[in-house]
């Protein structure tokens, strides 16, 4: 089919206006085989018009999307073979039960033994003493994995997720990322958006921050972390000062001075810096930096 | 793993197969209901205005009724067939996934319309059999089927022309409405006027005319020729225009696909 190198996804430079809204500008980046790929961002940044082009709902104003090396505008049939899809809004379709939904889509990509697939994945998604219910008696967080489960009943060999775990409640999101990370492990490649932030440090091996349908920064996710986010180091004093001189200076008085530097420095640097040693201190306490800090510094620097 | 993929047939039949199961899980909708206006229709114009109403070469009015009611009911049933389905589908959100599934257009297309004829030609059937006990209520006989090939070739060529118009008006519908005005203002009159109640012989001559362009004339007149043997309109004729507007749907059916919407409502 292709050659090993090839990325499971590749987007190239794709512009999408609607009309005057320019929804994308100019995006591109590599989702590779195997690879768990975040794509992060605020409401209306672009994430779910990247989606609809790869499935072909929508048609980019430029740019090239590929899957597995088949471009989706030319070879549309061919990408959408490996594609798993599953989209923000919940689909309701009313005269079908679980599993009657999931046989007809697995037909739709060719497939026709399924049974064992369905059952695993029904499993995995805790919907197999659910699977006789039609669409409208399931709650809304059956309904979305519902819709993972179909995304993924003709083993795809990329899945998109669309905010997969919106209005899924914590136990079951825990769950949910478990079978995500069992089904990386079987070598899915996944693109993922989503607002949990948590979301995005578990499971993700390279995140994309999107604003404004432009990339502001790319990368691995502890590398991102390190790079634009700041650790928060509070320093408390066994005595009283009048007054500390540093950049990265906070806030603070007398015996108690924040400080948020970069990821790198060392507290021997910042202690140095401050010409204190460990005699001066009673304690100290770090907090480090999370993805959310990333993310917050890359959208906001845009609105000021 | 999954051992075998066929995507020229599997996702067809799937499609079909979805359509079919979709009508039978709402029979009293799709094939009841058809069952109680049909059986109205033939009680009120047949058998009790009918009974007054002999028309020329001795065909009684009942049997000249019964192939235009089969008809309407088998095009009325084939287009709310594929409409409803995409209709409902663009509702629900789910039309999106035949977008995003590797479907070729056509595939869409055939299994649609397929789908929506079995369910005409059901309803033709189940006209003709209520048909056929009135005739013999009033007769004491059962009609025959004076050519049964040329019989099916219309009702299949008509069902099908009926599916690729739901399927076309459907896709370019942006709202209910426009959908309803398309059937209730344009099909509904052209079925009507096409000579399913009445033989555009007894037009005055302008009528007359103007129901020569009507494709659906052709169409009625090739059933009613499949049962009757006899037909306002030459049978090769009408088989010309029939096969005319079906390749001219499926064109049509096809464009809507490529440009029409598949966005949730
Ligand atoms: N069909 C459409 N017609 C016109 N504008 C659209 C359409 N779809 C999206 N937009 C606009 O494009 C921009 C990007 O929207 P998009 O849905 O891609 O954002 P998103 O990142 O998915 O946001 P969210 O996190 O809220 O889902 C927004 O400004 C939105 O208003
Ligand atoms: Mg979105």
């Amino acid at each position: 089919m292709s050659q090993s190198n090839t990325p499971a996804l590749s987007i190239e430079n794709v512009v999408k206006n609607y009309g005057p809204v320019q929804a994308l500008q100019g995006v591109s980046f590599d989702v590779k085989k195997g690879e768990v790929f975040g794509l992060l961002g605020p409401n209306g940044a672009g994430k779910t018009s990247l989606i609809s082009i790869i499935v072909t709902l929508e048609k980019a104003t430029h740019g090239r999307a590929r899957v597995f090396g088949h471009d989706v505008s030319t070879h549309p049939r061919e990408a959408k073979l490996n594609l798993g899809w599953v989209s923000q809004e919940i689909i309701n379709s009313g005269f079908f039960d679980v599993e009657e939904i999931l046989k007809f889509h697995a037909g739709y990509y060719g497939v026709s033994e399924r049974a064992d697939r369905i059952e695993y994945i029904l499993k995995g998604l805790s919907l197999w003493e659910h699977r006789k219910k039609k669409v409208k008696q399931l709650s809304g967080g059956m309904k979305r994995r519902l819709m993972i489960a179909k995304a993924l009943v003709h083993e795809p060999g990329l899945l998109l997720l669309d905010e997969p775990t919106a209005g899924v409640d914590v136990e079951l999101r825990m769950k949910l990322w478990d079978f995500v990370e069992e089904l990386k492990g079987k070598g899915l490649s996944i693109l993922l958006t989503t607002h949990y932030l948590e979301e995005a440090e578990r499971l993700c091996d390279r995140v994309a921050i999107i604003h404004k349908g432009q990339i502001r920064a790319i990368g691995g996710t502890r590398m991102l972390i390190e790079e634009w986010s700041r650790k928060k180091v509070t320093l408390r004093l066994t005595e009283p000062v009048q007054s500390l001189m540093h950049p990265d200076l906070v806030k603070g008085s007398g015996q108690e001075w924040v400080f948020l530097t970069a990821m790198t420095k060392t507290l021997g640097e910042l202690l140095q810096e401050l010409k204190l040693n460990s005699a001066h201190l009673n304690d100290v306490k770090v907090d480090e930096g999370s993805l959310e800090d990333v993310f917050m510094r890359l959208t906001q620097e845009g609105k000021a | 793993m999954i051992k075998r993929r066929d995507i020229r047939w599997t996702p067809f039949l799937t499609l079909f197969q979805r359509e079919i199961q979709r009508f039978v899980k709402v029979i009293v909708q799709t094939v009841v209901t058809p069952f109680v206006s049909s059986t109205l229709y033939l009680m009120i114009f047949g058998v009790s205005l009918g009974s007054q109403i002999v028309l020329q070469d001795g065909v009684p009015y009942l049997a000249f009724l019964i192939p235009g009611l089969v008809m309407m009911g088998c095009l009325n049933n084939a287009f709310q067939n594929s409409s409803s389905s995409i209709i409902s589908s663009k509702f629900s959100g789910d039309l999106e996934d035949l977008k995003a599934a590797p479907f070729s257009p056509s595939q869409i297309i055939w299994s649609l319309s397929l789908a929506a004829l079995v369910r005409g030609l059901v309803v033709g059937t189940v006209t003709f059999l209520v048909g056929q006990c009135c005739y013999y209520f009033m007769y004491g006989d059962f009609m025959s089927i004076a050519a049964p090939l040329v019989l099916f070739s219309f009702l299949v060529l008509g069902g099908l022309c009926f599916a690729n118009l739901g399927i076309t008006v459907a896709f370019w519908a942006r709202t209910f409405d426009q959908m309803s005005a398309v059937s209730g203002f344009i099909l509904m009159p052209l079925i009507y006027l096409g000579g399913v109640f009445f033989s555009v012989d007894h037009l005055p001559g302008f009528w007359r005319q103007i129901s020569l362009f009507n494709p659906l004339l052709y169409m009625i007149n090739g059933v009613r020729f499949g049962l009757l043997g006899k037909s306002d309109v030459d049978p090769m004729t009408a088989l010309a225009v029939s096969l005319l507007a079906f390749l001219i749907t499926l064109g049509l059916a096809l464009n809507s696909l490529r440009r029409g919407s598949f966005q949730r409502w």
